[in-house]
């Protein structure tokens, strides 16, 4: 694409490879001997460029930019849209710049007149067989054969419908409920079905016909069952395959954009939120080397029209015969307060999967205040985790996993978990022979992997050295072992933990970590980070006469693991599972509405920033327990967010260290071990796309994601898939 | 004459607006506090407010008083020209009731200042 920046262009290093994006790390082993540079000439400005280096590379070095449709530097070379063809000197034809290796003492002429005639021939080309209809398309703005036309094609039309038959037209296909196809508008660049085959893994795109019949399609009518598939939009250089619930919405230069980070996963993908009116209508991935590539997961891409429904958008308190009533914050504020203080200190709190960590401090000083240190996450894991930071991260960075040479997936899918996770993972099995085995429920997960079966017991002897895993794993250079954070809230999730901890710890080798624990929800790295005790069943043990949920929507709290007499205060943005069997709501703000700090599965601190303002009385999260601290008559030290994240910083100063990673000591945590691992079945929640798209509570009150699930049955339920 | 061009030669860096000195400023406060004064009765009666007499005279005394610390003879002055140009606005009837009562400000709420009135207030 032409507007991508040029850093990144830059940046890519390996030119054999296109994929390979050198990345200096110290676990990076030394080279070997670096072949001589050769020089070449752009514009009779001289470069020196590894040998294999492509023309468009060596342009790109000095910050010359050739135009293109089909290159892209994260997919093969395709070499077939002819719009990169540069002279090069004493070359009787122009030279696909994107394909060609540039060779000792060439002088390439990016601007000569041979190279100009040939960008309009294939221009002309191009525009003979795509519809005028920018004014009606959605990618009108944003479109690169917009952009290249105006810049490089001719100034004046040749094409004339001689024959009246109009121009050449292409049947739509149905791909599903997110991407819009417009087949007519496609330059057969193959960037989708290059997507589609090396990143995605679902090899479902192809080309038919030939000439002038070509077609981009999946031949036979199915809908393109990827996890990932809302990235093909962002590829195409035209509006043939658009975003389909922002279809006919806005225009690129009405909404604004504003910097975010999602939370609809671990990972902590950066994303750019497109708003207008107040009203989130898109979101786009951003580029982040370190976490998601420039791919978003298609959950945290379309699920933001959740942001709309189900909201809390006033304070509520239950009425004595039962209903759920809106009321004003001020008395709101004094009922809560009023039952906290009756209640003293036999309160707890429980923090759900979306809260951030401003409203975790806030929550964690308000309970002190009254005298109570029972505050939890709902997600469980073993309570040895607690202050062991190396045991509850990915203690190998998401982009060294590519690196690795063997991944062994105890009990998890990251392919619906975190489907940029297995994007890294795939990227080491297809370009690094990255060897990968699972012992859990048999999954697709985009790649061949050994499956070494689903007992727990396979654990003890892959962790005793009588697997042959285990000397796949010793004799590996960089091996990978990644724990699903669902098998650690097992009964023997403790014994688990220890024996693959300790068994992780000695497999390092020159500072690579292996040892990682994936995380399913966004807050819970930040939660264990500040010492919220990891799983709510001792604090529901504890039997309070007050529990205030902080977003905790799951299935683990419920009315009946609830005292009876229990006054329970739900905070949250939607009106999921915990909103309906609280007795007071306050509205908070979800993640596109706060400026809040999140953890990433790896321990990396990452800021949302405020896209819109929170509807109706819905507050800022930290501030809601701010002002009940005060009500309560114990106001908390922190007026604004300087102040709060000065706490923060107080407890934890990596926190505050925004787009850090801070990896831990692997060596320093140990863990006792405590029981055996029994000999069960290792079960995976996530097995099957259908169970992907509806996770939390935004994605739960998405419609485009109930489509999806929609959409998935159907085409399962189709017997000629 | 005479010596009203010495004052003005000493005084030329800073060129006076009405008054050449102190005395002479505090007769144009006075003079407009007197005409205010005497027109309050009619103000009350042509613009139909409820205040009385009593309460506007305690406004403009208030009104008068918010400015007691100025001692730039500019400054007074230019107090004065603004004050006038809102007495003839009210003698001539070219306000309303609503610009009469504006002085007492009662239709504006003061900000919230504090945490919690600003939360409740959703302006924070």
């Amino acid at each position: 694409m032409l507007r991508t920046p040029l850093t990144r262009t830059l940046s890519l290093g390996a030119p054999s490879r296109v994929f390979a994006v050198v990345r200096t790390s110290a676990s990076a082993s030394t080279p070997a001997k670096a072949p001589e540079k050769i020089e070449v000439f752009v514009d009779d400005q001289s470069v020196f460029v590894d040998p294999g280096t492509t023309v468009l590379q060596a342009a790109a070095q000095i910050g010359v930019e050739i135009p293109r449709f089909c290159y892209h530097e994260r997919l093969a070379v395709a070499g077939n849209c002819r719009m990169c063809l540069v002279e090069v000197e004493k070359s009787p034809k122009p030279v696909a710049a994107c394909a060609m290796p540039v060779m000792k003492g060439w002088r390439i002429k990016t601007n000569s007149d041979m190279t100009r005639k040939a960008r309009e021939g294939v221009m002309e080309f191009l525009l003979m067989n795509h519809p005028l209809d920018c004014p009606i398309c959605d990618q009108g703005g944003e479109c690169d054969l917009q952009d290249q036309a105006m810049a490089f094609g001719s100034d004046r039309s040749r094409f004339t419908d001689i024959n009246y038959t109009g121009k050449r037209a292409v049947e739509d296909k149905d791909i599903g409920p997110l991407v819009k196809t417009i087949m007519t508008r496609c330059i057969h660049c193959t960037r989708c079905i290059r997507f589609a085959s090396e990143i995605a893994g679902v090899d479902d795109f192809g080309t038919t016909g030939r000439g002038n019949d070509m077609q981009v399609g999946t031949y036979v009518e199915k809908m393109l069952l990827s996890e990932l598939s809302g990235n093909i939009i962002d590829l195409c250089p035209v509006g043939a395959l658009t975003n389909k619930p922002y279809s006919f919405v806005a225009r690129p230069w009405e909404i604004r954009r504003i910097d975010s980070i999602d939370v609809l996963d671990a990972i902590g993908s950066n994303i750019s939120v497109s708003t207008r009116t107040g009203e989130v209508l898109r979101i786009l991935p951003r580029e982040n080397e370190d976490i998601n590539e420039e791919w978003l997961a298609d959950k945290s891409r379309f699920a933001c029209d959740g942001l709309k429904r189900q909201r809390l958008i006033a304070p509520m308190l239950r009425m004595p015969n039962g209903e759920l009533q809106p009321v004003e914050w001020e008395s709101v504020l004094i009922a809560v307060a009023k039952n906290l203080q009756k209640a003293g200190s036999s309160v707890a709190g429980i923090a759900g999967s979306l809260a951030d960590v401003e409203s975790m401090i806030a929550l964690k000083d308000v309970l002190e205040t009254l005298g109570s240190k029972a505050v939890a996450t709902e997600t469980k894991l073993p309570k040895q985790t607690l202050g062991k930071r190396s045991t509850y991260i990915m203690n190998t960075p998401i982009a060294d996993i590519e690196e690795s040479d063997f991944v062994l997936l105890i009990g998890t899918n990251p392919r619906y978990e975190a489907p940029l996770l297995n994007t890294r993972i795939r990227k080491g099995y297809v370009h690094n022979e990255t060897d990968v085995a699972l012992i859990g429920s048999q999954v697709d997960l985009s790649y061949k992997y050994d499956y070494i079966g689903d007992d727990a017991s396979v654990i003890n002897e892959v962790v005793s050295g009588r697997h042959p895993v285990s000397k796949r794993l010793s004799s590996a250079k960089k091996p990978v072992i990644i724990v699903g954070s669902d098998q650690l809230a097992r009964p023997d999730g403790a014994a688990i933990l220890s024996s693959l901890h300790s068994y992780a710890n000695k497999l390092e080798k020159d500072g690579w970590k292996v040892f990682n624990v994936l995380q399913r929800n966004a807050s819970q790295v930040g939660a264990m980070d500040i010492g919220y005790q990891p799983g709510a069943e001792e604090v529901l043990a504890s039997k309070p006469k007050v529990l205030f949920l902080l977003g905790a929507d799951g299935p683990s709290i419920s009315r009946d693991n609830i005292p009876k007499d229990c006054f329970v205060i739900y905070q949250g943005h939607h009106g999921d599972a915990g909103a309906a069997i609280a007795d007071a709501i306050l509205p908070g703000a979800a993640y596109t509405e706060k400026q809040a700090t999140y953890v990433n599965a790896e321990g990396r601190a990452q800021q949302t920033l405020v896209a819109v303002t929170p509807p109706g009385l819905a507050r800022e999260d930290w501030k809601i327990l701010r002002a009940l601290s005060e009500v309560l008559g114990k106001p908390l030290k922190y007026d604004n967010l300087d102040e709060i994240r000065a706490r923060i910083e107080k407890i934890a100063p990596h926190l505050t260290n925004y787009g850090k990673r801070d990896g831990s000591d692997t060596s320093k945590d140990k863990i006792e071990a405590s029981g055996h691992i029994q000999s069960s079945k290792i079960d995976i929640k996530q097995k099957h796309l259908i169970d992907y798209f509806m996770t939390d509570p935004i994605s739960r009150s998405s419609p485009t994601m109930a489509k999806c699930i929609a959409a998935v049955k159907k085409q399962e339920a189709n017997p000629y898939k | 004459m005479a010596s009203r061009e010495a004052v003005r030669k000493s005084l030329q860096q800073v060129r006076p607006i009405l008054s050449v000195d102190h005395n002479e400023a505090r007769r144009r406060v006075l003079n407009l506090y007197r005409a205010w004064y005497r027109q309050i009765p009619y103000v009350v009666m042509d613009y139909d407010i409820p205040k009385n007499i009593e309460q506007c005279r305690a406004k403009l005394r208030e009104q008068f008083l918010k400015n007691k610390n100025v001692t730039d003879i500019r400054v007074s002055d230019m107090l004065v020209i603004k004050g006038q140009m809102e007495l003839k606005e009210t003698v001539e009837i070219w306000k309303q009731k609503g610009h009469i009562m504006r002085y007492w400000k009662e239709s504006e709420e003061p900000k919230p200042t504090d945490f919690l009135s600003k939360f409740i207030a959703g302006q924070n």
